[in-house]
């Protein structure tokens, strides 16, 4: 892998309706922001889906995208797989502009570079779990042996281990997803691209498959597009978050970044149902300066979540210090930050 | 039904006949089977005619009026039983490029004409005489045709002989196509079982001739006078008052036939066969519930007289 | 007439339909007073006409003779599955027939299927018809892979084309809508003689349904499996084998059940041409000579064929429970063994049938029942033609007569009729339905002058306006259009007489099946009565049901019209009843919790709810209808049905193919105005 982001987006658009493209191009060409084209497309009768969209994701990153229904992120993840032709813009894969792929080049990206998990699981009805799994080996066309040896692994890595001969009909909701992921990674990918993978589970369900992707991502170390409207799970998973609404992205930043410095009263309204203290970092309320630090030392640390560290401070009200794990002195923290961090609302 | 077939003379032996080729022996020849059981005597009989002299014959199902084309392609070598009455122009088209030839008449003496079942004589006193038929229009009015009296015509695709014919006489007559010989049939059927009133065109040789027992009306022979002239007849104004013309019924072959089995062309041309021989073998079939074959075997046996020497006549 | 409009103009907000609606009474009204001077408003010219059928004639023909030696070359090869599968079925001992029969029905179904194959077979053998049925048996054998080609191909080309997508639409309408009468002939100069033209007609008839199965399979599977395909690297082609096509599975078996049901209810029309010596053949046969008895039996040996076929490839579409093979191959080996036993002791040859007695006893029956019964019958009838059929065609004017309603239908009634027309218009204007009151103005127009002598202006505004108000303005140009052709071509007095027909009957089946959909929805035991009578009524071939009505009420419009809706009424009962049982639970819950009666749930709640379906069940009468005309011409009928038979007597390519068109034409009108309404009350439904 080479240097810069694993996946760049550069001021994507996605716009429907009938002949989209030239009157597009005449509608931007004209104006300056992507607000003011959206409009005169929309003064058009056409509807654009996604607003000139950019983001980098590292490689090895999560970034999360989340949004309400309808504010584009689904087609957002269906421009950048090329499932929809994008209207305008930039995709480079791992540095390769994708759009400028002809059909054979992005076959062989499908095959060998992306994966994809789908909302709804997207699975085969006529084949076996086995076969689902497999399927992106035989269109790559591996031999049946060859390429159920290698279905079987994935299979157990997925916890599906004796169900190779199953129908999905005859599968849970939750092993169903299973199944799903599974042939997402049977062709190696390096980007995974994950639509709305848990929103079909039950609770119990979404959260243990939560922590199962997780350890699968450790193992894999790929760059993941994850979507959701979830903002738990997104806070939960992601390196980063991208915030969606109508086409736009609102605002792009880590967890503790979206939870305490929303941009706007959209993405504060999205913040404001969240436990703050479990997401947030002592290291985001810190301040580097070391003066005023009272005789209390609770211990604190960057990493620790507020809730934590609050706990660890309820009954002191001076300035303690925040140090790291050799023990050297990185900040001060007063306990009523944190208290109030908690209570952000105001700000 | 069966009667003795000893006074006529089924076959008349045409003078022309000389031995001839046989030819393509190993080829089935294929005659036509059409809709009705007349039709399928003639054929039998003359396919084990063509089978005695040396022939394999093979029978093939063909709607009357898709036939030709078939002929025409040599898909059906034969067909032996064409009406003059009923034939379409295809026919005429197929004679004029020469694909198709005609082969001489059957011999059959067939007749068409207004009809009606016996009882119905009861309902309308006076006839068969076609005078009778001014003054009960009324008894054969019903709700399509009031006030005037309903004759079930042909079919429209046969043409409309009935609707000239009350023209012509000036009866009080509405035609009404019958649709279909089943449709015809299933009125005389329906007349004979509720004694209704019913008039009709129909002909013979038909084995409902005698099993609904159908009788025609009198009127004036027709002629070719009748039809163009209207100060003849009994209605000085009109035309076609008079009865049909005189049917005529023949055969008609591919016209490939006569080199690739000249022997059967000669025996198919001369092959005849007459009314008092047809009809109680289509008795014997539709009343008696007789199979083809069989019929047809019995009679072979029983009249080889009548056909033998024909065949002998082309092979010899 | 006039006068009366006047008012609704200024009371009332015009919206579209009721513009519409006016406009069409304007013209109507001016029609009919104008008629007096100006009699070409009624009948339309023979002079204004163009020669169409001819020049259609001619120019099909040349080009009918260009292609004519690449089809003979397709017409010879397709003789060798023919006579193969003619060979094998035909020539194989009936035992061994059967039993393989039973082991493909254990297959699908277990003993059930197994016990139907075995039953049915068996009756086919007993009606002594075993040779022909095999001749059939082997038609539709080869028939319907062709069909299923064919229907897959289109079905295929439009989901990958979406441009072609409409056309194709089109082009599957005329199929279904085009007599299988109309083109017999041309296929005839094309192919040649004998069983490849049934083949052909079969397969143009039956490959519609498995088209629009392929379309809809095609697109009803999921996106994201769709998507999941391609995401997982696979090139169209693999996509489409591998993943939608098999994903497409259970809605395509669906088309290839309803591909073999088609293909088989066309042998009868194979048989028409003949060359194969099929049951189709024997059924002509026997109605020719008008033996119920007979030809209900060689008809029924269709339906079994129809039943056993339809039972055992819907299980095709159904998840399927998978039987031991072993007992596949046992029966199969039974049969077998069988066989060679026979074969051995000299008694192979399929038995008489064993119903002839029965037969016989059926035939005489209903010639005992028409000798009863004739007084009633006649007053059915007559009854029926004074008070409703004849009204309708020429109008009151003409048809009260002294002989028929016991007096004279007079100018000043017709005045009276009018006033009171007019009067009620105004009622239903001032209560706020002026749309009604329209109607009502229009219909009583319609009821003096008869449809058969409307005048022509009048007919295409009608038409264009409810065009126009159930699809929409591109439509209602397309609707005149389309008219305009009937009318140039000088069909138009035949179509109206047609529409007259087929219009009465759905009108008829529309009330009756109504009626009995609505009853059989309440009524199980009804239900229970009704279902085997209705898959009867499809199945068989109506020419065998000729016989009884002719023998009843005569060769006549009274009789094509019974014969007529005895095949139409099938899906007016049948979606009826489906669209009232499948309200969802949740709305009868409710409206039993406020406190609603049964009847009132049924008016108020169910009725609408199945307003949708029950207008697509009326869109399928329609087209049953006109589908009917054809053979109702059989009994003797005027107007296109009896031109379309004319022309293929007459080998006459241009009547036919340009008859046909315009039956299709009224078809097809009838069919998108039905479901342009159909469309609109599904979208207040929100159901689409």
């Amino acid at each position: 892998m080479q240097d810069g982001p694993a996946l760049a987006v550069e001021d994507l658009w996605q716009v429907f309706g009938a002949d989209a493209a030239s009157v597009f191009k005449s509608v931007h060409a004209e104006r300056a922001s992507a607000s003011a084209t959206a409009e005169a497309l929309k003064a058009k009768g056409l509807i654009p889906a996604v607003r000139g969209v950019s983001f980098d994701v590292a490689p090895g990153e999560l970034f999360v995208v989340m949004g309400l229904s309808g504010s584009g992120k689904s087609t957002l993840i269906r421009s950048i797989s090329r499932l929809v032709e994008p209207t305008s813009g930039r995709i480079l894969l791992e540095g390769e502009d994708i759009l400028a792929a002809n059909t054979r080049r992005m076959t062989e990206l499908r095959r060998s570079t992306i994966g994809m998990v789908f909302q709804h699981f997207g699975l085969f009805p006529h084949m076996t779990v086995i076969d689902n799994v497999a399927f992106p080996l035989k269109v790559g066309g591996m031999s049946r042996a060859e390429r159920h040896a290698k279905a079987r692994p994935i299979l157990e890595m997925v916890g599906l281990t004796g169900r190779d001969d199953a129908y999905p009909r005859e599968l849970s909701g939750g092993q169903r997803q299973r199944v799903g992921i599974a042939r997402s990674l049977a062709g190696d990918c390096s980007v995974w691209f994950l639509d709305e993978p848990f929103s079909a589970l039950d609770p119990l369900i979404r959260r243990q498959l939560q922590d199962e992707f997780l350890d699968i991502r450790k193992r894999l170390n790929t760059t993941i597009v994850f979507i959701t409207h979830d903002i738990a799970e997104a806070l939960k998973l992601a390196d980063r978050i991208a915030i969606m609404r109508d086409g736009e992205i609102v605002q792009i930043g880590t967890p503790a970044e979206i939870v305490l410095k929303p941009v706007d009263d959209y993405v504060r309204d999205f913040a404001r149902d969240v436990a703050r203290g479990r997401h947030a970092k002592v290291g985001s309320v810190m301040r580097a300066d070391t003066g005023g630090i009272g005789p209390d030392d609770p211990g604190l640390t960057p990493e620790m979540t507020l809730e934590d560290a609050l706990a660890s401070c309820m009954t002191l009200y001076e300035p303690v210090p925040v140090r790291d794990a050799s023990g050297t002195l990185l900040g001060v923290v007063h306990p009523g930050d944190l208290a109030a961090a908690l209570q952000a609302d105001s700000a | 039904m069966k009667r003795t077939l000893a006074t006529t003379t089924a076959i008349l032996l045409a003078c022309s006949a000389h031995a001839a080729d046989l030819g393509a022996t190993d080829e089935p020849i294929k005659l036509a089977i059409n809709e009705w059981t007349g039709q399928h005597v003639t054929t039998h009989v003359a396919g084990e005619m063509l089978k005695a002299a040396g022939y394999q014959v093979e029978y093939v199902t063909a709607g009357m009026m898709n036939q030709f084309q078939a002929i025409a392609d040599g898909d059906i070598s034969a067909t032996l039983e064409i009406w003059s009455s009923n034939v379409s122009d295809e026919y005429a088209k197929k004679i004029e490029e020469g694909s198709i030839v005609e082969i001489g008449d059957l011999g059959l003496d067939a007749k068409e004409g207004l009809a009606y079942p016996a009882h119905v004589a009861e309902l309308c006193p006076g006839l068969p005489a076609w005078e009778a038929l001014k003054d009960c229009a009324g008894v054969f009015a019903t709700a399509e045709t009031l006030p005037m009296g309903r004759l079930v015509d042909y079919p429209a695709d046969w043409g409309t002989p009935g609707a000239e014919r009350m023209a012509g006489f000036g009866l009080p007559f509405k035609a009404v196509p019958a649709g279909s010989e089943g449709a015809l049939i299933a009125e005389m059927r329906a007349s004979t079982e509720k004694k209704s009133p019913l008039f009709l065109v129909f002909w013979q040789p038909h084995w409902a001739m005698s099993a609904y027992d159908v009788q025609f009306v009198d009127v004036p022979v027709g002629n070719d006078d009748c039809f163009n002239d209207a100060s003849w007849g009994p209605n000085p104004s009109a035309t076609m008052d008079c009865g049909f013309s005189p049917t005529r019924i023949f055969k008609a072959a591919w016209s490939g036939m006569e080199d690739k089995w000249p022997a059967a062309h000669e025996i198919l041309s001369n092959y005849q066969l007459a009314v008092e021989d047809a009809q109680p073998m289509m008795g014997a079939i539709d009343v008696d519930g007789g199979s083809v074959e069989d019929v047809v075997a019995a009679w072979m046996s029983e009249n080889e007289g009548k056909w033998k020497p024909v065949v002998e006549a082309a092979t010899q | 007439m006039t006068e009366a409009t006047a008012p609704e103009r200024s009371a009332l907000p015009l919206t579209p339909g009721l513009t519409a609606a006016l406009l069409t009474l304007l013209v109507g009204a001016l029609c009919l007073l104008l008629q007096p001077y100006a009699p070409w408003l009624i009948a339309y010219p023979a002079g204004w006409t163009l020669p169409a059928t001819e020049w259609v004639g001619g120019g099909l023909e040349t080009i009918l003779n260009t292609i004519k030696p690449t089809v003979r070359w397709f017409s010879w090869a397709i003789s060798f599955p023919m006579s193969w599968a003619n060979w094998v079925l035909a020539g194989a001992p009936w035992a061994l027939v059967i039993g393989t029969i039973t082991a493909i029905g254990w297959h699908l179904g277990g003993w059930r299927m197994a016990l139907l194959g075995l039953v049915g077979f068996g009756f086919v053998l007993l009606s002594g018809y075993w040779r022909e049925s095999m001749n059939t048996l082997s038609l539709v054998v080869v028939s319907v892979p062709l069909a299923m080609l064919l229907g897959g191909a289109i079905g295929l080309l439009a989901n990958e084309v979406p441009r072609l997508r409409n056309p194709l639409q089109v082009a599957l309408d005329a199929m279904q809508t085009v007599p299988t009468f109309a083109y017999l002939t041309p296929l005839l100069l094309l192919f040649g003689f004998g069983p490849v033209v049934g083949l052909v007609a079969s397969a143009i008839y039956a490959a519609p349904p498995m088209a629009r199965n392929v379309m809809l399979g095609l697109e009803r599977v999921e996106p994201e499996v769709k998507e999941a395909g391609i995401m997982s690297g696979a090139t169209r082609l693999q996509q489409l084998m591998l993943v939608e096509i098999p994903a497409a599975g259970r809605q395509i078996m669906v088309g290839v059940n309803q591909c073999l049901m088609a293909a088989l209810s066309m042998v009868i029309i194979a048989a028409v041409i003949g060359g194969f010596d099929d049951i189709g053949w024997e059924v002509l046969l026997t109605m020719r000579k008008a033996q119920f008895g007979q030809a209900l039996l060689a008809g029924l040996v269709i339906v079994t064929f129809a039943i056993v076929i339809d039972r055992m490839s819907a299980r095709l579409a159904l998840e399927r429970e998978r039987f031991d093979p072993r007992v596949s191959w046992a029966l199969f080996g039974v049969g077998v063994a069988t066989a060679a036993v026979l074969a051995l002791t000299g008694t192979a040859t399929p038995p008489d049938g064993i119903f002839a007695g029965a037969a016989d006893a059926v035939d005489q029956t209903l010639g005992t029942f028409t000798a009863a019964n004739g007084t009633a019958l006649d007053a059915i009838k007559n009854g029926a033609m004074f008070y409703g059929l004849l009204p309708l065609r020429i109008g009151l004017d003409e048809a009260v007569l002294p002989f028929t309603w016991g007096f004279q239908w007079t100018q000043s009634m017709s005045l009276w009729l009018f006033a009171a027309g007019a009067l009620a218009a105004m009622a239903a204007t001032l209560t706020g339905r002026a749309m009604t009151g329209v109607h009502v103005l229009i219909g009583v127009g319609i009821l003096e002058t008869g449809v058969a002598n409307l005048p022509w202006p009048f007919v295409l505004v009608a038409a264009a306006a409810l065009a126009w108000s159930s699809v929409g303005p591109r439509f209602a140009v397309v609707t005149v259009l389309l008219l305009g052709t009937i009318l140039v071509s000088g069909l138009w007095e035949r179509a109206l007489l047609s529409l007259y027909l087929s219009g009465s009957a759905v009108a008829a089946c529309a009330l009756v099946g109504g009626a009995l959909g609505l009853l059989a929805a309440v009524s199980k035991p009804a239900w229970a009565i009704l279902r085997p009578l209705c898959d009867m009524l499809q199945t068989i071939p109506l020419f065998v049901f000729l016989i009884p009505v002719l023998m009843f009420f005569q060769i006549g419009e009274f009789s094509a019209f019974l014969a007529i809706c005895a095949y139409a009424i099938v899906p007016m009962i049948r979606y009826t009843r489906e669209g009232l049982v499948t309200t969802p639970p949740e709305m009868l819950e409710a409206a039993t919790a406020s406190g609603a009666t049964r009847a009132q749930i049924m008016w108020d709640v169910r009725l609408p709810y199945a307003a949708p379906t029950v207008l697509l069940g009326l869109n399928q009468t329609i087209l049953y209808a006109f589908a009917m005309l054809v053979i109702a011409a059989l009994i003797g009928t005027t107007g296109l049905g009896q031109s379309i038979y004319l022309a293929l007597g007459q080998a006459d390519v241009g009547l036919g193919v340009s008859a046909g068109a315009a039956m299709a034409i009224l078809a097809f009108i009838a069919d998108r105005l039905v479901q342009g309404f159909a469309e609109d009350r599904r979208r207040v439904l929100g159901l689409s």
